[in-house]
């Protein structure tokens, strides 16, 4: 694409000559050729931000893939599995022993590519059913922990969301922590995203290993979801009426999965759910609809409001009643609070959602609590992110039950 | 000029306007060979695409507000913030102020059973249930069955009876019979113990189905997430995630069940309703005014229009069971039986249950 975009601004320098007149006709040529080699260049330009910054992560996903909503669902049986690994051998696991990551001390800006699952083989160690690690693997898994990529079936809803990942802590693969089930954040991306974006650019699992190995943070389980279940449409985590139940998807179906497949807790107090932007707005919106799957979310530069606009479609069946419910604000101020603790986070120069966000602390109310992370100055960027993420994740900490390591006998203290 | 602002685009969009003219304009001029003339090609088209380009990014990072300032683009990430609790608040809205217990309990008789000592029978509770996310408060009843009260005893599936005649005797859903029906039941060795909570199909103003009617009461929110809760908070149940929730329901309460088991799988994993098409709920509409929701409200849509849902349904009694009966696919199951003669009708409804939640461990 680069190259037909500097082609085309080559052949207009190079025909120049050749539309020297000034009569109208040759006025238009001159502006025609112009306008193509923009429109060139504009297009080679959006490709490298979009691979940058992860928007989109394919045609489908920008454009639809011109199918069926997932909601319509086959007649063939949903696979037996909730969650297939699609991918374990993704480059060096971020946030490793130390940082940074690999030789060059940067991660791919894209999901790298990755091999399949391996077979398993024997006396090897379980990670996840499907997958098998040997003896090099397990060894670097035991330093660094492992990142999977996940296809994750809704049983309930039918939906199928791929290309989301699994970050296991290095504990996870310790024999002391070989019977310790594990807190789970489930972190949600903006719209739209990729989902790789969590590990790329919001930094998730390696600020983790980086807290855990200083001390200040417990090891957990992230899953790693596109908050969009069915891109290019942003589907805000709603059970669309005649469409996709996404929300059902992100509040049991995705929990189950996750229960099932890895080696995790499964009581309210050891799930939480993280996200920015929209994924904020999700993340706020699951632990308050479903208080007793997760026990506390963080909503970064989050939004309280239901949305509808161009990307979203219509979410709500043209109900208004059912949109309000929806609607944050207007169920902390009509339905009983939910007893969950919710981290929002904002800036007080550069947010736009500033005064919605104070706005929906100010409603909550008892048996539900709110805190929240100002930061001065940051915009709705993961710049601005990255730094609210630590203390994000170390207050997450405060409220997750601890993966718990079987009872160590307690060595006997001599007068 | 900051880096929104609206000046900034306006003279960045005059800059690339006056390039563009002055390129058609001075196009003649720059036509020489040469090397200048071409670099100069190359430069006078660049600043147009620049420009283009500069504009562009303006116009999607002010709609979208990636940047805020220019500190925020180039560099001054610092800084950061405390984690402030917000302030409790003081001006309490009307609804949920009030913290009422999950389970107040109003009164418990033993439930007798026929030719057996009276502690064979188990007890039946009368209770109020409050369920916090919903704020819904509704009377019921709690049949434990004998031997709850040992400590041995493990934690017991749970059915969950759904009727309009719960404190009608003479009705085979009446509170006491059905008590009886799975105290002999028990008592009979024909099924595991269970713990029974009969609640009224009618948890709101209206019988609107067990639904969540937008701006109304949640009473979906009710039974899927407040009952384990409170069920959870106050008896040694099984949760729901074992898969050993029931529920059941006469007439007045089949669509709600029915309804539950369809929508709300992770909770139920069998049903056992009277014969019926199921295509609406009962009473006034709570659709919100959405012909989608309405749709959605069509159990039979749910079956063509979801996956199948890992539950048991079971029609009790005669009666039409189209299209469930036909269409149901592994791993949703659908069948019917009839009903016992006399007065404990229910009795083989409560062995299929027994069976459906406590699987045998060899099949033969």
């Amino acid at each position: 694409m680069i190259a037909v975009a500097l082609g085309s601004v080559a052949a207009t320098v190079w025909l120049w000559p050749r539309f020297a007149g000034q009569r109208p006709a040759i006025m238009a040529a001159r502006l025609g050729m112009i306008a193509a080699s923009q429109l060139l260049v504009l297009a080679a330009v959006l490709a490298f931000v979009n691979g940058y910054f992860a928007f989109f992560g394919s045609w489908s996903a920008l454009f639809g893939n011109g199918g069926s909503a997932p909601v319509s669902v086959s007649a063939a049986a949903a696979p037996s599995r909730p969650i297939v690994v699609t991918g374990s051998d993704l480059g060096p696991v971020p946030g490793g022993s130390a940082l940074p990551e690999d030789s060059n001390g940067r991660l791919a800006a894209k999901p790298p590519h990755f091999h399949g699952k391996k077979a398993a083989s024997p006396g090897k160690m379980a990670v996840a059913p499907g997958l098998d690690l040997k003896g090099g693997a397990v060894a670097a898994a035991r330093k660094v922990g492992k990142i999977l990529q996940i296809t994750v079936t809704g049983e309930h809803t039918g939906i199928v969301s791929a290309a989301n990942y699994v970050y296991l802590p290095p504990q996870y693969f310790q024999p002391a922590y070989a019977h310790a089930r594990f807190p789970v954040v489930l972190a949600l991306t903006g719209y739209p995203n990729d989902t790789w974006s969590i590990v790329r650019w919001l930094d998730l699992p390696s600020t983790a290993a980086n807290l855990v190995s200083r001390g200040k943070i417990g090891p957990a389980v992230y899953v790693m979801m596109n908050v969009s279940v069915a891109l290019p449409r942003d589907t805000e985590c709603t059970n669309v009426p005649e469409g996709p139940q996404a929300q059902t998807f992100l509040e049991q179906d995705v929990p189950q999965a996750v229960e099932q497949t890895f080696r995790v807790q499964t009581g309210r107090a050891g799930w939480s759910v993280l996200g920015y932007s929209t994924g904020g707005y999700c993340a706020a919106k699951l632990a308050m609809m479903d208080p007793y799957q997760f026990s506390s979310a963080v909503s970064l530069a989050g939004y309280y409001t239901a949305l509808e606009d161009s990307t979203t479609g219509s979410l709500y069946g043209g109900s208004s009643a059912f949109r309000q419910e929806n609607n944050l604000d207007w169920r902390l101020q009509h339905l009983p609070a939910p007893p969950v603790s919710v981290l929002v986070t904002s800036s007080l120069v550069g947010e736009h959602d500033l005064a919605g966000t104070l706005a929906f602390l100010h409603l909550i109310r008892a048996p539900m609590s709110g805190y929240s992370l100002l930061v001065k100055q940051g915009g709705h960027n993961y710049g601005t992110w990255v730094r609210q993420l630590p203390q994000s994740l170390e207050w997450l900490n405060q409220r997750l039950s601890p993966a718990v390591r079987p009872a160590q006998p307690t060595p006997r203290r001599s007068p | 000029m900051g880096l929104t602002s609206p000046a900034l685009m306006a003279v960045v969009a005059v800059v690339g306007a006056a390039a563009l003219a002055a390129i058609l304009w001075y196009w003649p001029k720059l036509a020489g060979g040469g090397v200048v003339p071409v670099l100069a090609r190359i430069a006078a088209l660049g600043v147009l695409q620049l420009s283009v380009l500069v504009l562009i990014f303006l116009i999607v990072n002010s709609s979208a507000e990636f940047y805020s300032s220019w500190s925020d683009l180039f560099g001054d990430q610092s800084g950061g913030g405390a984690i402030v609790a917000g302030q409790a608040n003081a001006g309490q809205s009307p609804i949920g102020s009030r913290s009422l217990a999950p389970v107040t309990l109003l009164g418990s008789s033993a439930v007798a059973v026929p030719d057996r000592p009276s502690e064979a029978g188990g007890h039946l509770q009368t209770v109020r249930l409050y369920g916090q996310l919903s704020g819904i408060s509704v009377p019921g009843y709690v049949y434990l069955p004998p031997g709850y009260a040992a400590a041995s005893q493990a934690a017991l599936p749970v059915t969950v009876v759904v009727s309009g005649e719960l404190d009608d005797p003479s009705s085979s859903y009446g509170a006491g019979v059905l008590a009886g029906a799975v105290a002999s039941q028990i008592a009979a060795h024909r099924i595991a113990p269970m713990i029974v909570v009969m609640l009224p199909a009618q948890v709101g103003r209206h019988d609107e189905g067990c639904l969540n009617v937008p701006g109304g009461s949640q009473a979906d929110l009710f039974f899927t997430q407040d009952l384990p809760q409170i069920i959870d908070s106050d008896y040694r149940a099984t949760p729901p995630a074992t898969r050993r929730w029931a529920v059941v329901a006469d007439s007045s309460g089949g669509y709600c069940a029915l309804q539950l088991a369809m929508t709300s799988s992770q909770t139920f994993a069998a049903a056992a309703v009277p014969p019926g098409s199921y295509t609406a709920p009962p009473g006034p509409a709570v659709s919100g005014g959405s012909p989608q929701i309405r749709a959605q409200d069509d159990l039979s849509w749910l079956l063509t229009h979801q996956p199948m849902q890992p539950i048991s349904v079971l029609f009790t009694g005669a009666g039409p069971g189209q299209p469930f009966l036909s269409d149901a696919r592994p791993p949703m199951r659908a069948g019917q039986i009839g009903l016992a003669p006399g007065k404990w009708q229910l009795s083989r409804v409560f062995d299929w249950i027994g069976a459906t939640l406590n699987p045998p461990a060899v099949r033969s």
